[in-house]
């Protein structure tokens, strides 16, 4: 008997580093944007210029791939059960050395809420964005209130993308097999994820 | 990196709007000192023309025309880059050296130096920056090229009427107070570069009555851009924090060790 389970399948895992790469392309190339403290990383792509172009193309690509990601998970993300409100009393058990269990499916309510959260600052970026794009096509208080926009989404997206990285990888060992492979152990899906075993296996766990 | 200005070595305008004929002379000697391409205009029927500023329209005069007791009443501002104390446009440009300030306190540019974010556009509490062809911003510089020479701008010098004072700023701002003029940008956005002498409230002249950055621009830049950083850095640090005192969620920790610390 196999130790794995699958957990996310090729087209999935194809997707979502889709979306990681148009992430960081924005990233890289926004932040001179940002503030002139990070005016350095233009140098990476050629100039101000050249970054700007990247970061409409990428712009593009991110918003489609993230928001498709979203509409192919937006069922299992959406639900809520007494065992995710348990989760979200206890901190969802990462406040504590203490192991603690909670019957969990597929995703955890911190999962659920990046998800969410990413598809909504997606889509407000996006939006904002085109607005930036042309600033002169619109009128000057759309384009203001979107250059804030922007900037206070990509606040949230950074900060959340760095607790979901941590939590990913070093913060929950066994974790990112999903995201490589699209196998996770049985071991790990016991233990994170119960109800999401159940159901994929029939077994107790 | 904060702009600042040295308002005891500032340069500037008086615009003396009473003074004013709407003559456009400092509209063609700009166009020709900077030379700047004519813009085809249509008749709209007003002797106001252009109706707006261009990319190669630094300056102009606007056409204010009132009605008093039957007759039609003429006021004429000259319109143009105010070279704000705490400028907008600066406050937002990501490209260091693209706009910046001169010992005289003007704000200059460098098209090359222009990124064409038009980040300026959106910022300038007036509406002045334009983009040209090249998507590059353009703006009136007050002849910056002539001033370092020691000469007036040109539209200054062109001014049959002495409307356009240019000068050192305080000089120009002691002498407008002593013959007990209206004063308009004298301390607003740390004094203007700019400063009128009207004959009636701004709004008249299209001016507005308390220029401000945008409110957005303030929140963008001055609150969420430093709290972002915070932000960034704080998240980075409580994960780090996290990991090295409560710990990772290990897979083969089955968790019944409640209480329980091994060696």
């Amino acid at each position: 008997m196999s130790k794995y389970i699958e957990r996310f399948s090729p087209s999935e895992r194809v997707l979502h580093w889709v979306v990681t790469c148009s992430f960081f392309t924005l990233l890289f190339t926004g932040l001179g944007l940002y503030s002139r403290l990070f005016h350095g990383y233009f140098g990476l792509f050629g100039g101000g210029q050249n970054a700007i172009f990247i970061h409409k193309v990428g712009g593009v690509i991110f918003f489609f791939s993230s928001l498709y990601m979203f509409i192919n998970h937006k069922k299992d993300v959406s639900s809520f059960d007494d065992a995710d409100w348990q989760w979200i009393r206890k901190y969802g058990g990462y406040l504590t050395k203490y192991g603690t269990h909670f019957d969990i499916g597929k995703y955890n309510p911190g999962q659920k809420l990046f998800a969410v959260f990413i598809a909504a600052a997606t889509l407000l970026l996006g939006v904002t964005g085109l607005f930036i794009w042309m600033p002169t096509a619109f009128p000057r208080w759309i384009v203001q209130l979107s250059l804030m926009t922007h900037g206070l989404m990509f606040v949230g997206a950074i900060m959340f993308v760095v607790v979901h990285v941590y939590l990913a990888t070093i913060g929950n060992p066994g974790t990112i097999e999903a995201m490589l492979y699209g196998a996770v152990r049985k071991i790990w899906a016991k233990k994170h994820h119960p109800k999401w075993y159940k159901d994929v296996t029939g077994e107790n766990p | 990196m904060a702009d600042t200005v040295n308002q005891a070595a500032r340069k500037g305008f008086l615009v003396d709007t009473a003074r004013c004929i709407g003559c456009r002379s400092c509209q063609v000697a700009c166009k020709q000192w900077n030379k700047l391409d004519a813009d085809k205009t249509v008749n709209q029927g007003t002797f106001e023309n252009p109706r707006d500023l261009t990319p190669a329209l630094y300056n102009r005069i606007r056409f204010v025309e009132k009605e008093s007791s039957g007759a039609v009443i003429w006021q004429f501002i000259n319109e143009r880059c105010m070279q704000c104390g705490d400028a907008g446009c600066m406050k937002v440009c990501p490209s260091p050296g693209a706009l910046y300030r001169t010992k005289d306190g003007i704000i200059a540019y460098n098209k090359e130096k222009c990124i064409s974010c038009k980040y300026c556009v959106s910022a300038c509490p007036f509406g002045i920056p334009r983009y040209d062809s090249d998507n590059k911003v353009s703006k009136c510089n007050l002849c910056q090229s002539r001033i370092e020479g020691g000469m007036t701008p040109a539209c200054a010098k062109a001014c049959p009427t002495e409307t356009l004072k240019f000068g050192k700023r305080s000089d120009l701002i002691a002498k407008a107070r002593a013959a007990k003029k209206t004063l308009y940008g004298v301390d607003d956005l740390n004094g203007l570069g700019v400063v009128y002498a009207l004959e009636g409230p701004p709004e008249q002249y299209g001016l507005p009555a308390k220029p401000s950055i945008p409110l957005s621009i303030f929140l963008w830049k001055d609150v969420i851009k430093p709290l972002g950083i915070l932000g960034f850095w704080g998240s980075i640090g409580a994960m780090l924090l996290h990991y090295v005192t409560i710990g990772p969620k290990k897979i083969d920790d089955d968790g019944n060790d409640k209480g329980a610390r091994h060696e």
